[in-house]
């Protein structure tokens, strides 16, 4: 213990260098800008700096820190074009639209945006002494899920679903599957066979979940703006107001046991390699909806529905450095681009980086630290500062929105194939809409669809086909009682709400 | 970056072209090294050191990009490569034993060896066969023994696909020690050496089939323990207390070659420098520092020379495919 | 209605899934249940959804009238028009004309569709390919 803080002190004296806050001051920037613009998060952020780092001749602990410091800047900034534009910055943020923009269109955009500031601070600060403290621990956590637990645990994500997104089990389901399906085109990576690509080799890598979420939220958000651009004119932007530009103290009082439990869930998906961040505040989202949901005012702009996600995605993103520290196995595709950078600076992450390098382990904790101190700071007073993006007029906004994600997707891939399969999602997330199917499960369908099916079969194979291994550890047993709960509570909570409902509502209204 | 870019910018639609001199005929104006899998692997690390290698010793003057394009056993990359930039006189990409294997068995559906250019190596990194350091099993013969009584009792985990170079191996080992039907030996695909190394810990798995590198620092940790290496003879240095699979009397060598192939259709002033400049990083003294300190063995081949033994290799794995009765 | 149709429209999706999965080829070796036998799963559940959505169809969905629908599929063509257009004039040129196109339907005044679309795209170049360094479309003029 008193070693440790020892270390984490002589941490401190390497980053706590004039450059060292300086390059930390700049990556948490350049993060929360890249966070908040669509198609691009945390994972090609970290990938778009690299070459920054290596042509500023960067010694090995201040280019992670810069680097870090654009990780959590990400993490941070994602939940801001979630809350205002609908749309989410990248794809751990998703959750945060359920209830940010019914909170932004509340006229509360300043306090969702401040509260959510400040959850991201909440998470990630107690990730980072999770981190500190429990990283030897927790690979141990890791190591209990197999191939045959990490298929439960996906499961479980799913199950789940059907309360959080939608009030229609079956759509939520149908989305959900939908997802799932997209994410099966392309190579299947067990045997190399290509699978629903239609002779295309473009199809031949997959669908890329960025251009699925841009396509999905941010053009299909063009779309309905199109569409009911006669009805704009008259009331929207003018009237928007900015709200406060803090939280209120019952504010933070009623949220603070969600910000705590939210945090602890979320640092523990990090901590399993594959879960990640995305997995990290969905888990946070269902299970805070689930335990305290009472008035069904989740996703009707609870400010709890703010706090989970975003305390959670942050958590997560310290957590995922566990595994990538300690295994050298990636959490989430930006600890795989961190990895890759620590790679190319000749540190080889796994069991012996905490004894071979404990200088550059204890420097990027504290620059965590020293970025999160920073990221807040730089948050809570800019909060008046992304609120006026909405005054911006809708006929100017949406365009450079729509512009924007073209550009995200093609600076990444380069490929006029990805930016034709983006509008494609873009009129099939209009579609979706209309029909009011949630959008998130298709998401995370996308997201999780191959892991998922990789870890059945692999499964699959160690037990030479028996589906009984699915069920042959207390842990996995464990995961699909929660999840089988998950699944069934909410349709009987559903059929409760309604009696209730019909109570209250006279029989002759009829939908 | 941004200044040289624009000078080749200039230079192409001919305004002012006097600004652009460089030594070489060629330059890559952006390096670009894909590696075929997620970050970590050995492809990714082929990329990353040689690009730093080549950084360094001021072959190239920008940062090489390395991009990661995992999938299909490096079959994702090499349709990529083909279909995509094919002209690219940027862009080298890490290639390795696996590659030659999927290719030979056909595994990149409508790819062969001959739709891209093969350019040169920078060493091999012979394959391991390992078990957990808390595992009864001591040898590999004792591996091997376990499993012609219950072949479903060992599960091999591995990096590379099923079918891949790191299965190939194990069958390979199995064969040899006397094990008819090698199709009855269990191997898992993860997603890279270090993920399968995980389950070892885990013991979700029993045993590990994978490259030297791989292994190295978890061997160090004390959490793998290595039963043999595929090589002809004791490593130097740190790798020298594995014991071969030959001195056990399992007469199997697997070397993983790694190098790198271009697109096809790369100008041939382009082709010759990637050729050259893979050949002094080869031969500098830091990039012998860097195999001493990963476990690669010497292995220099270049050009139509390195075109050959690809050739060969991947006829040889072909005929090997067919003999242990993977394909028809 | 619209429910229906749509569950209509699901279940010729999923049953058109499960066949696209039996027609998947085998490798010369595989695992145990292959790359069949999840996609096939998801198919089942695909289907079994959009029965549950048309035996039980919610509230009904508002469609535009055919001006409305007009004016989207206008909206997509120019964006599909911008993607295979983009590499070949370069990123500049191409996005300011998308984005005049945009903001003049979303309801700019022309003045103002002209001065949104240049600064959109000048503000975005600037700030993706000089600030960020990302290589965006390059046309024969270099931007």
């Amino acid at each position: 213990m008193l070693e440790t803080l020892s270390s984490l002190a002589d941490g401190f004296g390497v980053a706590l260098t004039f450059q060292c806050l300086a390059l930390a001051f700049l990556g948490c920037l350049l993060g929360t800008v890249i966070g908040a613009l669509p198609g691009l998060g945390p994972s090609n952020g970290v990938a778009i700096l690299i070459p920054l780092a290596f042509s500023l001749g960067l010694a090995p602990t201040p280019a992670l820190i810069l680097l870090t410091s654009v990780y959590y800047g990400a993490m941070y900034g994602g939940r801001i074009s979630s809350i205002l534009l609908n749309i989410p910055g990248d794809e751990p943020a998703m959750m945060t639209t359920l209830d940010g923009v019914p909170m932004a269109r509340k006229g509360q955009a300043g306090e969702a945006l401040a509260l959510s500031g400040f959850a991201s601070f909440f998470g990630a600060f107690f990730a980072t002494w999770g981190l500190v403290f429990l990283a030897p621990l927790l690979v141990k956590v890791a190591l209990l899920f197999g191939p045959a637990e990490y298929f439960a645990l996906f499961v479980l994500a799913f199950a789940t679903l059907g309360g959080v997104a939608s009030t229609n089990q079956a759509k939520a389901a149908f989305a959900a599957a939908l997802g799932l399906a997209i994410a099966m085109i392309g190579v299947d990576s067990q045997t190399g066979v290509p699978r629903f690509s239609f002779g295309q080799v473009h199809f031949y890598d997959g669908i890329d979940f960025l251009v699925a979420i841009v396509g999905l939220f941010a053009l299909s958000e063009v779309f309905v703006f199109l569409e009911h651009k006669s009805s704009l004119k008259k009331s929207d932007t003018s009237g928007i107001k900015l709200g406060r530009i803090t939280p209120p103290l019952w504010m933070l009082r009623k949220t603070f046991p969600t910000m705590c439990r939210s945090t602890l869930f979320g640092f523990f998906a990090g901590v399993l390699p594959g879960a990640g961040a995305s997995l990290g505040s969905f888990i946070s989202y269902s299970f805070e909806k689930q335990l305290v949901d009472r008035e069904n005012t989740f996703g009707k702009g609870d400010p709890r529905g703010v706090v989970a996600p975003e305390a959670g995605n942050n958590a997560a993103a310290g957590g995922a450095l566990v595994p990538m520290l300690a295994l050298g196995v990636p959490g989430s595709g930006t600890t795989a681009v961190l990895l890759a950078m620590l790679l190319a600076l000749n540190i080889t992450p796994g069991p012996l980086l905490f004894q071979n390098n404990p200088d550059v382990v204890w420097g990027l904790i504290a620059a965590l630290f020293i970025g999160n101190f920073m990221l807040l700071a730089l948050n809570i007073p800019l909060v008046g500062m992304f609120v006026r993006v909405l005054m911006i007029p809708t006929h100017y906004l949406m365009p450079g929105v729509a512009m924007i994600s073209f550009v995200g997707i093609y600076g990444i891939s380069g490929s006029t194939f990805d930016l034709i399969v983006m509008v494609v999602f873009g009129v099939v997330g209009w579609v979706l809409r209309k029909l009011d199917v949630p959008l998130v499960p298709v998401i995370l369908g996308v997201l999780l669809g191959n892991l998922m099916e990789q870890n059945l079969r692999r499964a699959m194979t160690i037990s030479d086909g028996d589906w009984g291994i699915l069920f042959a550890s207390p842990l996995s047993i464990g995961i699909w009682t929660v999840a089988v709960v998950g699944f069934i509570l909410p349709i009987f909570m559903a059929r409760r709400l309604r009696r209730k409902l019909e109570r209250e509502v006279t029989a002759s209204d009829v939908d | 970056m941004k200044s040289i870019r624009a000078l080749c910018v200039t230079g192409l639609i001919a305004f002012a072209s006097g600004g652009a001199t460089t030594a070489f005929a060629f330059e890559p104006e952006s390096p670009q090294c894909i590696a075929p899998s997620g970050a970590g692997g050995g492809w990714d690390f082929t990329c990353r050191q040689v690009g730093k290698a080549m950084q360094d010793q001021k072959l190239i003057s920008s940062t090489m990009r390395v991009v990661n394009a995992a999938g299909g056993g490096g079959g994702v990359a090499y349709a990529e490569v083909v279909n995509k930039m094919n002209d690219d006189n940027d862009l080298i990409v890490a290639a390795s034993s696996a590659t030659a294997t999927r290719l030979a068995q056909g595994a990149y559906p409508g790819n062969t060896m001959d739709q891209v250019r093969w350019v040169g190596t920078i060493g091999a990194d012979y394959g391991v066969i390992g078990v957990a350091a808390d595992s009864p099993v001591n040898s590999l013969t004792e591996l091997m023994d376990q499993i012609k009584q219950d072949p479903s009792s060992v599960n091999f985990a591995g990096g590379s696909a099923v079918g891949g170079w790191d299965h190939l191996k194990v069958l390979l080992a199995a064969k040899k020690s006397g094990i008819s039907d090698v199709r009855k030996v269990k191997y898992v695909a993860f997603d890279g050496g270090a993920e399968a190394v995980v389950q070892i810990m885990a013991g979700t798995v029993q045993a590990f089939t994978g490259d030297a590198s791989e292994a190295k620092g978890f061997v160090e940790s004390g959490d793998l323990k290595v039963l043999a290496i595929l090589a002809p003879e004791r490593l130097d240095g740190e790798f020298a207390s594995f014991p071969t699979a030959k001195e056990q009397g399992i007469d199997v060598v697997g070397a993983n070659w790694r190098g790198f192939y271009a697109p096809l259709n790369m100008s041939e002033e382009a082709y010759d420098f990637w050729v050259n400049s893979v050949g002094e990083v080869y031969a500098s003294a830091e990039w012998k520092k860097t195999m001493e300190a990963n476990g690669l063995a010497p292995l220099d081949l270049r050009g139509a020379e390195f075109e050959d033994f690809v050739r060969a290799s991947v006829n040889d794995i072909e005929s090997l495919s067919k003999e242990i009765g993977l394909i028809k | 209605m619209s429910d229906r149709v749509f569950g209509g429209i699901g279940l010729l999706l999923g049953v058109f899934f499960i066949w696209q999965a039996t027609l998947i080829p085998l490798s010369f070796i595989s695992d145990p249940i292959g790359p069949k036998t999840f996609p096939i799963i998801l198919g089942v559940v695909l289907s079994l959804s959009s029965v549950a959505i048309m035996l039980l169809p919610g509230g009904s969905a508002d469609w535009p009238g055919m001006r409305t629908f007009a004016e989207l599929s206008a909206a997509v063509a120019v964006l599909i028009a911008y993607s295979f257009v983009l590499p070949l004039v370069g990123f500049v040129v191409s996005t300011i004309f998308a984005a005049f196109y945009l903001c003049l339907r979303l309801g700019a005044p022309l003045k103002g569709a002209a001065i949104g679309g240049v600064s959109i795209s000048l503000g975005i170049y600037a700030l993706f390919h000089l600030v960020l360094g990302l290589s965006l479309a390059r046309g024969p003029w270099g931007f």
